[in-house]
């Protein structure tokens, strides 16, 4: 039932507009206005629950580059994942410890996780691309960026 | 206010320190972008947008439009020197210009892609600036259903002339639109979607969708492909000069695909890429010498050049005097243009004409610097292509970072833009294309609201979008772009089957 990958994509999408569904169903309704805020959004849903079903049904028409493209040696995998939980932790702590430090930090260990080797080159690379950028941001535009445990 | 009138305005603006400096900025960071692979111009207009907060309006716009043509031109130098088009719309410089450069004559390659991108720029300028008044001139009498069923029609033509299949188009488009239901309803109030979170109740900002789905996406695919050496490789580019012989052969193409450009520009949905393809295929038919197409023709080469700045021209037509979107590029535009609370549509010519013909007489000095610069200087603007693939990945993911932060110093965007770099790997992944769904999402709230005016006009009956001939044309337009390629797609499966009973 499931072999092709438009009909698994297909029930992923009808399960959305299921629940998309469910929810526009359940909006508050207003006595006043002649298009409530529900019929847009219930609309999209039933759009969305046909075009998946026709999707479900038509033929696979993905040329063999599209198909290579979701052939992902599991080492990049690997470092898709790092940069990503790097990018969480950089999010979850830069108001805190402050953006030039952070983004320091970020620069230079995503850069080095990817490959690159000249370290003096990347630490200089990323002091001054944090620094500048801060400076460009916070004095130019003004634009507050977080100052974080660094006095300036 | 008069044409010749308005565009003395517009040179006053253009002609200033500030407008000469800015657009010499915005071109100049464009081409800068566009070259990079796989950074386009959605990518450079999104991560410039925090630059502009704070400055005029007028200053800012002629710069982001500037960077938006100087990413188009700037696309075509990776296409030539590389065979890695920085964007969809130099997919087809590639076809001739990378045979050229692989003869050693990259020089050559480059003076006529920047040759022809300055022609064809030049020309639909001048045809934007025909064009667009009258545009909107007329487009003062839409009413909510027009504008209702223009803006259907630009989103049923996107995705019908999408790369990938019409279905998974009409996904992206559904999808877009559904995210943009999130938030408050502007007329009644009411919360949608929100789940009780206040971070969601303005909605979603379009610079999150932007960066996450575009920048964040080819950020995953540049880790992917982050060990192809071609980068790197250091070779000389040859001599820049063409022979009177070149050039004639270059002017008919030239001269031929500014016009079509501009014209495949300004329908919705069809853009730069498009349009540099029809020019690309058009040009191999009506050539004397189509064998020598995809070897290193300069004819081949000088079309879709000429072609792809002209329809980025022309995209601005709907985008300046209807203030609807046409493309996914034009859409982060208009984001652009609402950040710094400019409305763009039929009243922007009367009500802010310093703003309208500002940036189409920047256009014309814009051209002229993207000609000095990419002419004397690209063999060492082209350097920036041996930047080390794992410093540029960590420099445009902050760069991502610092843009949405600085619209809503919000962690939560932050999440929220991570989703969006993995929703836009996964749609990636899966063939589902992204121009339809940043294009349905910035339309989104604008269509809701021409939909729910139009039915409170005429108390909720429908036909008020049949009886007005304007909205009825348009909205026949929107459903044959709908079906037709479902026809076709029954027709071809029918003859398939056929065929498979006769073989057995």
């Amino acid at each position: 039932m499931l072999k092709r990958i438009n009909q698994r994509i297909a029930v992923v999408l009808f399960v959305i507009s299921a629940g998309y569904l469910i929810m526009s169903y359940q909006l508050p309704s207003f006595a006043y206005t002649a298009v409530d805020a529900d019929v847009i959004p219930k609309g999209l849903g039933y759009l969305l629950t046909m075009l998946s079903i026709v999707l479900y049904f038509s033929k696979n028409t993905e040329t063999e580059e599209q198909k290579e493209r979701r052939n992902i040696p599991k080492r990049d995998m690997g470092g898709l994942l790092t940069v990503g939980g790097m990018l969480f932790l950089y999010i979850w702590l830069f108001e805190i410890i402050g953006f030039v430090l952070m983004t320091s930090l970020f620069v230079f260990f995503c850069s080095l996780i990817l490959g690159y080797k000249k370290h003096i080159i990347n630490a200089l690379v990323s002091i001054i691309f944090s620094i500048s950028t801060y400076t460009i941001f916070v004095f130019l535009l003004k634009i507050q960026l977080p100052q974080g445990i660094l006095p300036i | 206010m008069d044409a010749l009138q308005g565009i003395m305005t517009g040179i006053q603006v253009a002609l200033s320190v500030e407008g000469i400096l800015f657009v010499l900025m915005g071109v100049f960071v464009g081409t800068f972008i566009g070259m990079l692979p796989g950074l386009g111009p959605i990518s450079a207009i999104a991560i410039m947008i925090p630059i502009t907060y704070g400055m005029a309006p007028t200053i800012a716009l002629v710069m982001m439009a500037g960077v938006y043509y100087g990413a188009v031109f700037g696309g075509s130098t990776s296409s030539i020197l590389l065979n890695a088009p920085g964007i969809s719309g130099t997919v087809a410089s590639s076809f001739d210009g990378y045979p050229m450069a692989q003869q050693g004559k990259a020089g050559k390659a480059l003076a006529v892609a920047a040759i022809s991108s300055f022609a064809g720029g030049t020309v639909s300028v001048v045809l934007l600036m025909l064009f667009a008044p009258v545009l909107a001139s007329v487009a003062v009498s839409f009413g909510p259903p027009a504008y209702f069923a223009l803006m259907l029609m630009g989103l049923t033509l996107i995705s019908s002339l999408s790369e990938c299949s019409t279905i998974k188009a009409l996904i992206s488009a559904t999808i877009g639109f559904m995210v943009a239901t999130i938030g408050l309803d502007g007329q009644t109030g009411t919360q949608r979607f929100t789940f009780g979170n206040p971070n969601l109740f303005e909605g979603i900002d379009f610079l999150v969708i932007a960066l996450g789905l575009f920048a964040l996406t080819e950020v995953c695919t540049l880790i992917l492909n982050r060990k192809d050496q071609s980068l790197s490789q250091n070779k000389s580019i040859g001599s820049l000069k063409l022979s009177k012989s070149d050039v004639k052969e270059m002017s008919g193409p030239m001269s031929r695909h500014s016009f079509l450009g501009f014209i495949l520009g300004i329908l919705p949905g069809a853009g730069a890429t498009i349009a540099s393809f029809i020019s690309y295929v058009t040009e191999k038919r009506i050539s004397k010498k189509s064998h020598q197409f995809g070897k290193g023709s300069i004819k081949g080469l000088a079309a879709p050049e000429a072609s792809n700045n002209a329809a980025t021209s022309g995209a601005f037509v709907p985008l300046l005097s209807l203030g609807i979107p046409g493309s996914g590029t034009t859409a982060v535009m208009l984001g652009a243009f609402m950040v710094l609370g400019v409305q763009p549509g039929p009243l922007l010519m009367s009500d802010q004409p310093e703003i309208f013909w500002g940036i189409i007489a920047s256009m014309y000095i814009g051209n002229i610097f993207l000609l000095i610069i990419n002419l004397p200087l690209i063999p060492y603007i082209a350097r920036i292509l041996r930047i080390p693939r794992p410093l540029l990945i960590s420099l445009v993911i902050m760069f991502s970072l610092i843009g949405v932060y600085s619209i809503s110093f919000n962690p939560f965007d932050l999440y929220l833009l991570l989703i969006c770099g993995v929703l836009g790997f996964v749609m990636r992944l899966f063939s589902f294309p992204a121009p339809p769904l940043i294009l349905a999402f910035i339309l989104g709230g604008m269509m809701e609201q021409s939909f729910r005016q139009s039915l409170t006009i005429s108390n909720g009956n429908l036909m008020i979008f049949i009886e007005n001939p304007i909205s009825l044309a348009l909205l026949i337009v929107a459903l044959l772009s709908f079906l037709v390629p479902i026809i076709k797609y029954f027709i071809s499966r029918k003859s398939e089957d056929s065929n498979e009973t006769t073989s057995l």
